[in-house]
């Protein structure tokens, strides 16, 4: 195996409240002062390319972010956990990530020059799906745009002959990453001191996009419009009964009880 | 594993101990009686739900042990047959005005997670459960105060805090059951008390009923309270003030005295703002000197962000693996892997909590750098995001429930000064070890940076013995008042540590408590049997 890429997002971290913010704008979000962590999914498929890094000497693990300056933090992590490398396209900090401005489409059409551009790239390993768009598309694009076997959802990946889903090796594979398929490490100290050192190349998106050839506006437009953000109802309260025969009435009133 | 009859005797041995001083008063005391059980029938609005009435039927009575006989360690069973939920204030003052007048003693009972059996009554007092009074009244955006009843489980405090963009300044770990009266009534520590201080700062006001019944409003809002026209007496109240300075501050007696001077009803409590950033690191190191290094390196890099800092021994660790570990499994594994020259590695839990992720991820990186590349540490698990920020918490909560598994614990909680923290620890264990007491784990886990240390002592094959016992305290004890600590940290009094009070404190001290107990509560009619010697 020679080279596994990781493309990861900066997310909203998945404990936190979304709160609307309509004074951004009619899709706006609270962004300030909230916490933001590595996707989840993104998390489980680092740790499945460090997990096959250990198995086959030589493979090198790389980290591909797009997103504000920030994502650096996020790519720093990836090295804490193992990954040898990482590429940061860094975009203007007003572009949104979760499917406002930057779409999976736009996310893949990057990706795929860059596999193209890294050569040598036996795996693409994503998360399922990113916790603030869900949209879960990013994997297939990118396996149909480079024209490569995918599997997706993986909740397990078998790296030998047998057993119910087996990667065969062959070059630009794509797999996205399901819940159950492994438990992501800490980032430890002897591994935090080392990724100080390992490289990050940085470059910003414009730049990014005119040497895979891509046309800008193309990228930064949204291939689907974003109609309505809202946050989700309230909760209503509970009825409170005053025994079980009420109980039972109510039941039967809403048709739940025969 | 071990019969719960045992446990029970032993528990039972406190409930003797006759109070030096209230023992001619406590002679006086009655149980309820039937005609008790009507009076209170008719005063509280939803009797079937607010008389629990033992004598009524097998089924009530066990319910009233299994749920307020009983204490969370169940080593002391009280035998109450009446257990009283008033849903207000105005319930309250009329149940202990009743009370007063009729000598019946009341045993005042919140979430029961207390670990010295002062919520568990001695004999047949009354049970006054504060479970049904548990309204959040409000929040003021501006100052944070929050007022409720004391009723309110402590987590439901934090939910609402948080959704309005603050922090409840208290976080211990039963928090799911306990409740804030209760905690205001033990002054509660846990693990932000490094960052926030303790209650007697937090509380800027209460609502308490005395034992005659009147009720005392210290700088609470009662606004919101629709009992005004039914209240026993009316009295003048301000509205939750930051600052006041006008007369004693009666209710900093109140914080802390376990409901032997008043039940408290409502509190008042200043919320920080919630911080937004908030990082959590374990860091393994080989001794207790690392230990004092990372504490000192700690005040330096991580300065005002700096939220708790939590010791774990390997002793403890081990048995939360065996016992506890849940979703930490994995993590506890890596853990107890690391590489340490010791073979007894101290684990250590640094919080930090701020409004800038970059710049507090900033300081948290170099706090860890800088230890690791003075080898102060062996090791050190960052959390990178909230899931693995639980976990390691998880860790940190599970000690208790975890060495309560593993046999019959002694339980201790000691203050000692920080630079002789672990001596305690150690110089038990080395005493166990010379001792004929077979079988032995000294476990030590704790608020290291407020100098608190739970100390348990884990009993492999405890038959009993409650000389054994005794003499595992005497050992505990005499260690840490050699070194003038305090033999009862955050946990309290209650009924398991009311002898050792008299010999902690000079005899003025004790004089004037006295005193105090016999101006508020003359018939000691409140939690009798407990906290004073």
């Amino acid at each position: 195996m020679r080279k596994i890429l990781v493309p990861i997002k900066r997310v909203i971290d998945y404990a936190q409240k979304i709160r609307v913010d309509s004074s951004k704008g009619p899709q706006g979000v609270q962004l300030k002062n909230v916490k933001m962590s590595m996707n989840p999914f993104c998390e489980i498929a680092v740790e499945e390319a460090i997990q096959l890094k250990e198995k086959n000497k030589g493979a090198e693990v790389v980290a591909i972010s797009v997103g504000p300056k920030q994502c650096t933090e996020t790519i720093r992590t990836a090295l804490a956990m193992g990954a040898d490398r990482g590429i940061h396209i860094e975009t203007k900090p007003d572009v949104r990530g979760d499917y406002v401005d930057l779409q999976p489409w736009a996310i893949a059409s990057l990706l795929k020059g860059i596999v193209e551009k890294e050569d040598a790239v036996d795996l693409v390993l994503l998360g399922k799906q990113s916790i603030d768009s869900d949209c879960g598309q990013t994997g297939p694009l990118l396996a149909g745009l480079l024209n490569a076997p995918q599997a997706t959802f993986a909740a397990n990946i078998e790296r030998g002959d047998d057993g119910s889903f087996t990667v065969e090796r062959e070059t630009d594979t794509v797999i996205t990453c399901d819940l159950r398929l492994n438990t992501p490490r800490y980032p430890t100290m002897p591994n935090i001191m080392k990724a100080k050192k390992k490289p990050v190349d940085t470059i910003s998106l414009e730049d990014m996009v005119k040497e895979l050839g891509l046309d800008l506006d193309e990228v930064l437009t949204p291939q689907n419009e974003v109609v309505e953000v809202y946050e989700p109802p309230p909760r209503k309260e509970g009825e409170t009964v005053g025994s079980i025969d009420e109980l039972l009435g109510k039941l039967k009133e809403k048709g739940l009880v025969a | 594993m071990f019969s719960l009859t045992r446990r029970l005797s032993f528990g039972l041995r406190y409930t003797n101990v006759p109070s030096r001083r209230n023992e001619s008063n406590s002679k006086k005391l009655r149980g309820p009686a039937a005609q008790d059980v009507s009076y209170f029938r008719s005063v509280l609005t939803r009797p079937s739900h607010s008389v629990l009435d033992g004598t009524a039927s097998h089924d009530v009575k066990d319910e009233i042990d299994k749920k307020y006989n009983t204490d969370w360690t169940r080593h002391y069973k009280g035998s109450s047959d009446l257990v009283l939920r008033p849903q207000t204030t105005w319930e309250v003052s009329s149940i202990l005005k009743y009370c007063n007048e009729n000598h019946i003693g009341v045993t005042t009972q919140g979430g029961n997670t207390g670990l010295c059996g002062g919520a568990t009554p001695i004999s047949n007092e009354v049970v006054l459960s504060m479970e049904y009074m548990n309204r959040i009244y409000k929040l003021d955006e501006y100052s944070g105060v929050m007022t409720c009843d004391a009723g309110c489980i402590l987590q439901s405090l934090h939910d609402y805090a948080e959704e309005k963009g603050f922090l409840f300044p208290l976080d211990i770990g039963s928090k799911g059951t306990c409740q804030i009266g209760g905690n205001v009534s033990t002054n509660a520590g846990g693990h932000h008390f490094f960052r926030f201080g303790g209650m007697h700062g937090t509380v800027v006001g209460m609502e308490v009923v005395l034992a005659d019944g009147r009720v005392l409003r210290l700088n609470i809002d009662n606004s919101e309270d629709g009992n005004n026209e039914r209240t026993h007496q009316f009295q003048q109240s301000s509205a939750s003030l930051r600052k006041d300075n006008t007369g004693y501050d009666l209710k900093q007696l109140f914080i802390g005295g376990e409901g032997t001077l008043g039940i408290v009803t409502k509190v008042a409590v200043a919320c920080p703002a919630l911080p937004t950033s908030k990082n959590v690191a374990l860091l393994v190191c080989n001794s207790y000197n690392d230990v004092l290094q990372i504490l000192k390196t700690s005040k330096e890099e991580l300065g005002e962000i700096l939220s708790a800092i939590e010791l774990i021994d390997s002793n403890t660790m081990n048995f939360i693996q065996k016992y506890g570990a849940g979703n930490g499994d994995h993590l506890i594994t890596e853990l107890l892997s690391s590489e340490t020259t010791s073979k007894q590695p101290l684990f250590i839990l640094v919080e930090s909590q701020g409004c800038n992720q970059e710049s507090d991820f900033s300081k948290m990186d170099s706090f860890l750098t800088s230890l690791y590349e003075s080898s102060t540490i062996e090791n050190g698990f960052l959390a990178q995001d909230s899931k693995q920020i639980e976990e390691i918490w998880g860790l940190r909560e599970a000690c208790n429930p975890s060495v309560a598994q593993a046999g019959y614990v002694h339980k201790f909680d000691v203050s000692i000064g920080i630079e002789s923290y672990m001596e305690v620890a150690e110089e038990v264990s080395d005493a166990l070890k010379k001792s004929n007491l077979p079988d032995l784990t000294v476990c030590c886990w704790g608020h290291v940076a407020d100098g608190n240390a739970h100390i348990n002592i884990i009993s492999g094959q405890f038959d009993g013995d409650v000389n054994e016992a005794e003499a595992i305290e005497n050992i505990v004890y005499s260690s840490v008042m050699k070194r003038k600590g305090s033999i009862s940290a955050e946990h309290g009094i209650g009924q398991s540590k009311r002898k050792y009070i008299g010999q902690t404190k000079d005899e003025a001290v004790l004089e004037l408590m006295s005193q105090v107990k016999n101006l508020f509560d003359p018939n000691f009619i409140l939690n009798p049997g407990k906290y004073l010697p």
